[in-house]
C-alpha cells in the first residue's frame, strides 16, 4: 500500500524533496534553467573534445612534409587531408622523375587520386587514392597495423565509413572489387576513401569508361600521378625543399605546393575560433544561468519566511534550515544535470556523423571513458552551481537579525 | 488540460515528424528506375505507417478519460520502441556511414523514437497517479 501525498510522514530527511514537489512550478523552471546550462557545456565541451581528436587523427596520418601537386588544385589537395569532398586531378606530364631528384628529399612517393561516381542508390562517392606500395612512407605505416602483406593488383584497403559488402567486397563503377582490410575511423575524409594499388589504377579507368565517363583520358591511365608526396631530409625545411624543386626546371613554378604541416596548423586556427566561441558562449550562458538562479532561490527568503519561522518554532535550528535550503539546490542541480546530459548526448551521439560532415573538419567520437568522465563533470558542475545560487539564502538566514527576519513572518 | 497536452498534442506531433520525416527533411536514398529499393526505403514507408498510428493515437487521446489516455499511451510507447527498431533492427538504413539515410534518417529516427517513449512515460506515470 502506497502512502498518500497527504499521509506521507514528512521527516526533516525528506523535507527537501517534499518543499520542490509542492512547488512544481519553481521546480520546473529551475530544473529547466540548469538543464540548459547543463545541455550547452555537455554538448560544448563534446563538440570539443571531438574535434581535438580528429584533428590529433589528421596529424598522425599525415606522413609527408611537403605534397606537389598539378598547378591550381591546391585547395583539392588540401581538402583531402581534412574532411572535404572526394576530386580527381592528375599531372598531364611525367614530373614525379624529375622532382625527386631535388636536393633534401629523404623520401618521396606518389599517388593518384579518383573521386568515383555516386551512381546507384547505395553506390556513395569515394575517394580513390592510387599508392606505390614500394615507396610508399605515408599510407602503408597506419594500413600496416590492420594489414601487414603487399596489396595486390585489385585488391583494395578501405576507411571506416566505406559500405562493405557482406562477402567482402565493395561495387564501383559495376564491378566488385575485393576488400582486403578496412581501417580504424580517422575522422577525416581518409574515412571515405578506397586504397588500391597503383597497379590497379588503369583497372578502375577501364572501370569507370565502361559505366560512366572516363575518370581520366586513356594515356594517362598507366602513368597517372596526382601527387608527388615527400619527406625532406633532416635539417632541410619544406619550403626550402619546394625552392629546390622550384629550381630544377622553370615550368616547376606554376605546380601547387601543398604543406600538411601548414594545412594541420590552419585546421587548427579554424577549430581554435570555433571552441573560442563555443567557450565564450557557454560562459556568458553559465552566467546569465547563475544570475537567474540566485535572483529566484535569494527572492524566495522573503517569499518562505513564514515556512521558516514555522521550521523554527518547531524547534529546527538555524544550521537545519540552511541544510535544506542547500539540499533543495543540490537536487535542483542534480535532476537539471541528469537531464541536461541526457538530453545532449540524445542529439550528439546519433548525429556524430552528421556533425563531422556538417563542420568540414576532422572530427571524431572520443571514446568511452573521457565521455563518462565529460558526463560526471557537467553534473558535478550543474550540482555546485545549483548550491553556489542558494548560497544568498544562506547567507541571509545566517546574519544575526535573522531572528528578527523571520520573525517578521509570524 | 495539462495531461490533454502531454498525452494527445505531443504524440499528434512526433507522430507526424516521425512519418513525414524520412519523405522530407530527413529523406532516405533515392530510389533509381529499374534498380532495387534498398533498406531504407521500406524503412521510410514503415515509419510512414507507425508515425500515422501514433498520431491518430494521439487525437484519440485528446477526447478521452485519464485512465484510457494512460492505455493509449502506453501503445504509443510501445510504438516510440518500434520507431527505433525499424532502422535498427528489423529493416535497417544503408551500411555506408556517410550515406545521407544513415547519418541523418536512422539519427532522427531513434531521437523522435526515444522522445516518444518519453514523452508517453511521462503521461502514463501522471494519468495513472490522477486516476488513483
Amino acid at each position: 500500500m502506497s502512502d498518500s501525498p497527504a499521509r506521507r510522514r514528512i521527516t526533516p530527511a525528506s523535507l527537501p524533496i517534499e518543499n520542490l514537489r509542492r512547488r512544481p512550478f519553481r521546480t520546473t523552471a529551475l530544473t529547466v534553467v540548469v538543464t540548459i546550462l547543463s545541455v550547452a557545456f555537455f554538448g560544448g565541451s563534446m563538440l570539443t573534445l571531438n574535434l581535438k581528436e580528429g584533428l590529433a587523427s589528421m596529424e598522425r596520418r599525415l606522413g609527408a612534409d611537403l605534397m606537389v601537386v598539378p598547378q591550381a588544385t591546391s585547395s583539392k589537395a588540401e581538402a583531402l587531408l581534412t574532411n572535404g569532398n572526394p576530386s580527381t586531378f592528375y599531372f598531364t606530364r611525367d614530373v614525379a622523375g624529375q622532382v625527386s631528384k631535388a636536393d633534401g628529399i629523404a623520401e618521396a612517393t606518389s599517388q593518384t587520386y579518383i573521386a568515383s561516381l555516386a551512381a546507384a542508390c547505395c553506390d556513395e562517392k569515394l575517394q580513390i587514392i592510387g599508392f606505390n606500395p614500394s615507396t610508399d612512407f605515408v599510407i602503408e605505416p597506419w594500413v600496416a597495423s590492420q594489414y601487414d602483406k603487399t596489396l595486390q593488383r585489385g585488391e583494395m584497403i578501405v576507411g571506416a565509413s566505406v559500405n562493405v559488402s557482406v562477402d567482402g567486397t565493395v561495387e564501383l563503377y559495376g564491378r566488385t572489387w575485393p576488400v582486403v582490410a578496412q581501417l580504424a575511423n580517422t575522422g577525416t575524409s581518409l574515412d571515405n576513401s578506397a586504397f588500391i594499388s597503383n597497379d590497379t589504377v588503369p583497372q578502375m579507368v577501364e572501370a569507370s569508361a565502361r559505366v560512366s565517363h572516363r575518370a581520366m583520358p586513356k594515356e594517362y591511365a598507366d602513368t597517372a600521378v596526382s601527387s608527388v608526396l615527400i619527406k625532406v631530409k633532416e635539417g632541410y625545411d619544406a619550403q626550402t625543399v619546394a625552392e629546390n624543386i622550384k629550381r630544377l626546371n622553370p615550368e616547376f613554378a606554376s605546380l601547387g605546393f601543398v604543406y600538411p604541416g601548414g594545412v594541420t596548423a590552419s585546421t587548427k586556427t579554424s577549430l581554435d575560433t570555433l571552441t573560442g566561441y563555443l567557450a565564450v558562449f557557454i560562459t556568458a550562458l553559465w552566467i546569465m544561468g547563475l544570475i537567474v538562479l540566485l535572483a529566484v532561490f535569494g527572492s524566495s527568503v522573503n517569499e518562505r519566511k513564514k515556512e521558516f519561522a514555522s521550521l523554527r518554532i518547531m524547534g529546527a535550528t538555524r544550521g537545519m534550515l540552511v541544510g535544506i535550503i542547500i539540499r533543495e539546490s543540490a537536487m535542483i542541480g542534480l535532476f537539471g544535470g541528469v537531464i541536461g546530459v541526457l538530453a545532449s548526448s540524445l542529439f550528439i551521439f546519433p548525429f556524430s556523423g552528421y556533425i563531422g560532415n556538417r563542420l568540414q573538419l576532422p572530427y571524431l567520437q572520443v571514446g568511452l571513458p573521457a565521455i563518462l568522465a565529460m558526463m560526471a563533470i557537467t553534473i558535478v558542475l550543474a550540482t555546485l552551481v545549483g548550491m553556489a545560487a542558494s548560497v544568498l539564502c544562506v547567507v541571509r538566514l545566517g546574519r544575526p537579525e535573522a531572528y528578527l527576519t523571520l520573525r517578521e513572518g509570524e | 488540460m495539462k495531461n490533454r497536452i502531454l498525452g494527445g498534442i505531443v504524440p499528434i506531433v512526433l507522430g507526424a515528424l516521425i512519418a513525414v520525416g524520412p519523405q522530407t527533411f530527413a529523406h532516405v536514398c533515392e530510389v533509381h528506375e529499374g534498380k532495387m529499393p534498398m533498406a531504407c526505403h521500406y524503412t521510410a514507408q514503415a515509419a510512414l505507417g507507425i508515425g500515422i498510428v501514433i498520431a491518430v493515437l494521439g487525437l484519440i487521446a485528446l477526447f478521452v478519460d485519464g485512465r484510457i489516455r494512460a492505455g493509449i499511451n502506453i501503445a504509443v510507447a510501445l510504438l516510440g520502441a518500434l520507431v527505433i527498431a525499424v532502422p535498427t533492427v528489423l529493416i535497417g538504413v544503408c551500411k555506408g556511414a556517410m550515406m545521407h539515410c544513415h547519418m541523418v534518417t536512422l539519427p532522427t529516427l531513434i531521437v523522435l523514437g526515444v522522445l516518444t517513449i518519453v514523452f508517453a512515460a511521462i503521461d502514463v506515470a501522471l494519468d495513472a497517479r490522477h486516476a488513483k
